[in-house]
């Protein structure tokens, strides 16, 4: 050994010494105490040790991404709230030693939200972010802590936003806020003949980026902006003297005042669009909402996201804006967002990433002339997608006079085979049943598929049923929706003219009941391996998902989602307004609890389980729990009336 | 055998010395003193600490040496060395890690708790194992702490007694230097932050705050 190796050697042993006093202290502390000694070692060895003066600041939101994980051995740090937006029970919280900052921000990897300031003079080792990701990866108590903090955040985050909508007093907009507080009011409108180049003018004059098309009642009738220039104006060399009615993309997007931000957010996701125009009751225009106004209430980047699937170029690319995807949706639901808007959320934006996934697939192979659509079944068909959903999908297709079908099928399964492949790269883990459009049974034509809906209705045997739950759930996601359409409209027939077959649906749906005690307030000894807990899917949401396909293929709904279809079907189930609201209510509370135990308990990157510990909540929140399943004993007892099913 | 000048006057290295350790100690001696004029952040102190295995340099001997680097305002265990040589039998082996911990200080300003003792040890240790005169900067928090802190006590006091004044931990028992060196980091960074603050902005003066508050705390 030369006299580097020697100093590489004493190195490691100081190293090593220098770990253990920092390990000393750890020890003292939770969870860091109950953390393997492998964890605290690591912990030890990349942490540094730095002083803050009394008086100074340690990090705050312009201090820009978080770099540290910083934990306090000694001294006072202050977490004030920077900015309007108030997140958090308290304004001011007083850190003290063995207490770790800023949790959160670190974790997603932005700004901190609070400013951190030393109140007396501290010392704090800085775990580098790098450091800290992987240690919360492989330390299953130092992930349980980090997200049960920032799980316990979200907790007061809700209750603050509750508090805030009991008082009605808050100027705060957060995206709960109706439209008629967002965004730019009395906007300025012209009408339908008005010459593009005054329009322009006036553009120009005012520095406004669009200008809404109204008629004389101000009912808006279309919307120009600065990119429909270029298209529709300069390429496509219409004179200035036109009108703007020539230039104006017609039928713009509208929504009440009374929806929400989110209404807004959600629009522009599903239909690309940048601007919103709100209307009053009468359907004047008073407002427009665009999305830099969202930004404002949200700061997130959802058309940079959009944007980036849209012009992936591969399926690498599309890996990132899942994890943006993701990450935006756990933002969301961090903001205490409700599970309704969320889950259409993240399949807006999931549906986008599939879409992009199939085009760049189908560079590869070549279905011109041929009709076809991708479907997307089961919670995808649903749009109540959570954060990690298993792909469930099929193909339909038409096979064109004078070709073969079986030389078709087998081009189809190729190219579904790579999306698959493709899609579970991106996030979209292989279903284990095997429900993927590269299986031979689900890849089928329309009249295959037709009559695989009649041999289900007919003869409702238990795997025709379970089936049923899954397939009848459809939509199309990209291709020939007609098809979809069609299949649809064979499905509603079919359904309505075979009582038997929804009444064995109904027997079906009854087999399993809410998880409500007659003496205790929940059942948590329905699942043999998980005593203590309450699977949520099965007993929970699955029985309004349940109950809601059932009336609506009664009824003959389109719509899959099960909100939809609930409220389209509360007249057939005899149930007023107000009484739909509350299972509604029900319904999405579950599924918060689903979306965030999922997301803060689960493994990064698994499919996390619906298993809770009633105990675990805070009373508020059992109690709310408790309400939901007695909505889903309700209208599980209609359906038990409707359909005669005495269990 | 060794020339009359080295004799004298110390320049070493030693003749016996294995090529390697020769040459990382010619490259030490070669190395210029680092940052004389920058500031207290961008200075790269490192902080020395020994055990013996008792006080008198003359006759006993240094059983372990640690050393850690405080730079940009933390200090981090990737930063650190630890000499062990109680057990060490082999005397090259000895010359090699002595070798090694030139390498890590370069001529970094050295800080330490009693320099007059560490200095003392490290001297006479480095002359005898390598031959040569080890002389470099040294921050004598000693003098310093009361220089800075007079409101907390005027004159040097025990180490233990700095670090319960400012609620440091001071450990179970008898530090290890390594042990003692995390401690006088935290001590460094409190320091040259008060430091700062009272216009002692480089290494330099540090140095000379130190001397003056020596001159002045033991003739006073």
């Amino acid at each position: 050994m030369d006299v580097n190796q020697v100093e590489a050697m004493l190195r490691e042993e100081g190293l090593h010494r220098a770990a253990g006093n920092t390990m000393t202290f750890l020890r003292k502390h939770a969870p860091f105490n109950k953390m393997s000694a492998e964890a605290l070692q690591r912990f030890g060895e990349k942490a540094h040790i730095a002083f803050y003066p009394a008086g100074s600041l340690i990090v705050g939101p312009d201090s820009g991404n978080v770099r540290f994980f910083y934990l306090i051995e000694s001294g006072k740090v202050q977490a004030r709230q920077a900015g309007e937006v108030t997140v958090t029970e308290y304004s001011i919280l007083s850190l003290g030693a063995g207490e770790s900052f800023p949790i959160g921000a670190v974790t997603a990897g932005r700004p901190s939200t609070n400013i951190y300031t030393a109140v007396e003079d501290t010392f704090c080792y800085h775990l580098p972010a790098e450091d800290f990701l992987l240690l919360m990866s492989s330390s299953p108590e130092f992930n349980l802590f980090c997200t049960q903090y920032i799980a316990s955040l979200l907790d007061q985050s809700r209750r603050q936003l509750q508090a805030q909508f009991a008082q009605k007093a808050s100027e705060q907009q957060t995206l709960n806020s109706p439209l008629v507080g967002i965004g730019t009011r009395e906007p300025i409108s012209v009408l339908p003949e008005t010459p593009l180049r005054s329009v322009l003018e006036t553009m120009s004059l005012k520095g406004i980026g669009s200008m809404v098309v109204a008629d004389p009642e101000k009912k808006p009738v279309g919307i120009f902006t600065r990119s429909d220039l270029l298209d529709r104006v300069v390429l496509a060399g219409l004179e200035l003297t036109s009108p703007i009615s020539s230039a104006m993309s017609s039928s713009p997007f509208m929504l009440s005042e009374h929806a929400t931000a989110y209404d807004a957010m959600l629009a522009m996701a599903t239909h690309g669009i940048r601007h919103v125009l709100v209307t009053d009751h009468a359907g004047c225009l008073t407002g427009v909402v665009s999305e830099r106004d969202l930004f404002a209430l949200q700061r997130v980047g959802l058309r940079q996201i959009r944007q980036a699937i849209e012009a992936a170029p591969d399926v690498e690319a599309l890996q990132h804006s899942a994890a943006d995807v993701r990450q935006l949706s756990f933002n969301m639901l961090a903001q205490g967002i409700g599970a309704e808007q969320l889950t259409q959320f993240i399949s807006a934006l999931n549906d986008a990433l599939t879409r992009r996934v199939i085009q760049l697939n189908l560079e590869k192979h070549d279905f011109s002339g041929i009709d076809w659509a991708w479907l997307a079944f089961g919670s995808e068909g649903r749009d109540e997608q959570t954060f990690s959903t298993d792909q469930d999908n099929g193909i339909v297709f038409v096979v064109p006079e004078g070709e073969s079908q079986d030389a078709l099928k087998q081009r189809f399964l190729a190219f579904a085979l790579d999306t698959n492949k493709d899609l579970d790269k991106v996030g979209f883990p292989l279903c284990k049943g095997n429900i993927m459009a590269s299986n031979p049974e689900w890849c089928m034509t329309l009249d295959e598929w037709r009559s695989q809906f009649s041999k289900w209705i007919r003869t409702p045997e238990p795997t025709a049923l379970l089936n049923a739950t899954i397939f009848f759930d459809f939509r199309p996601l990209f291709g020939k929706s007609e098809l979809a359409d069609a299949m649809r409209r064979h499905l509603l027939a079919q359904a309505a003219a075979t009582p038997i077959f929804l009444q064995a649906m109904a027997r079906n749906a009854l087999d399993v009941s809410p998880p409500l005690g007659k003496i205790r307030d929940f059942l948590t000894d329905l699942e043999p391996d998980h005593p203590g807990k309450i699977d949520l899917k099965k007993y929970g949401s699955r029985i309004f998902v349940d109950v809601a396909r059932i009336y609506a293929l009664a009824v003959g709904v389109h719509g899959t989602n099960t909100g939809q279809r609930l409220r389209m079907s509360a007249q057939k189930m005899n149930i007023k307004g107000d009484e739909i609201n509350a299972i509604l209510d029900g319904l999405n509370f579950i599924q918060l609890l689903r979306l965030q135990h999922q997301y803060l308990e689960g493994e990064p990157g698994r499919q996390g389980d619906n298993l809770i510990d009633p105990e675990k909540l805070n009373e508020l929140d059992r109690r709310i729990l408790k309400e939901s399943f007695r909505q889903a004993r309700k209208i599980q007892s209609r359906l038990k009336l409707d359909y005669q099913v005495n269990h | 055998m060794f020339g009359i000048k080295k004799f004298l006057f110390g320049e070493g290295p030693n003749e016996n010395l294995p090529a390697d350790v020769k040459a990382a100690v010619v490259a030490w001696q070669g190395l210029e003193l680092a940052g004389l004029e920058s500031s207290h952040h961008l200075t790269r102190y490192v902080i020395v600490d020994i055990a013996t295995t008792g006080a008198n340099a003359e006759t006993d001997q240094v059983t372990a040496i640690a050393a850690t680097v405080m730079h940009q305002g933390v200090a981090s265990p990737a930063q650190s060395i630890y000499i062990d040589l109680s057990a060490a039998t082999d005397d090259i082996a000895v010359d090699r890690q002595l070798a090694a911990f030139l390498q890590f200080i370069g001529k970094s300003p050295l800080v330490s708790y009693h320099v007059v003792f560490v200095s003392a040890f490290l001297e006479q240790l480095l002359k005898k194992r390598l031959g040569i005169n080890f002389q470099p900067r040294w921050v004598d928090l000693t003098w310093l702490l009361p220089a800075m802190f007079s409101e907390v006590h005027h004159k040097p006091m025990p180490l233990d007694d700095w670090l319960l004044a400012f609620g440091l931990d001071l450990g179970d028992g008898r530090r290890s230097p390594c042990e003692n060196n995390l401690l006088l980091a935290r001590l460094l960074q409190m320091l040259v932050v008060r430091a700062h603050a009272k216009g002692v902005y480089t290494v330099d003066e540090l140095i000379e705050e130190s001397k003056a508050s020596s001159h002045l705390r033991r003739t006073h």
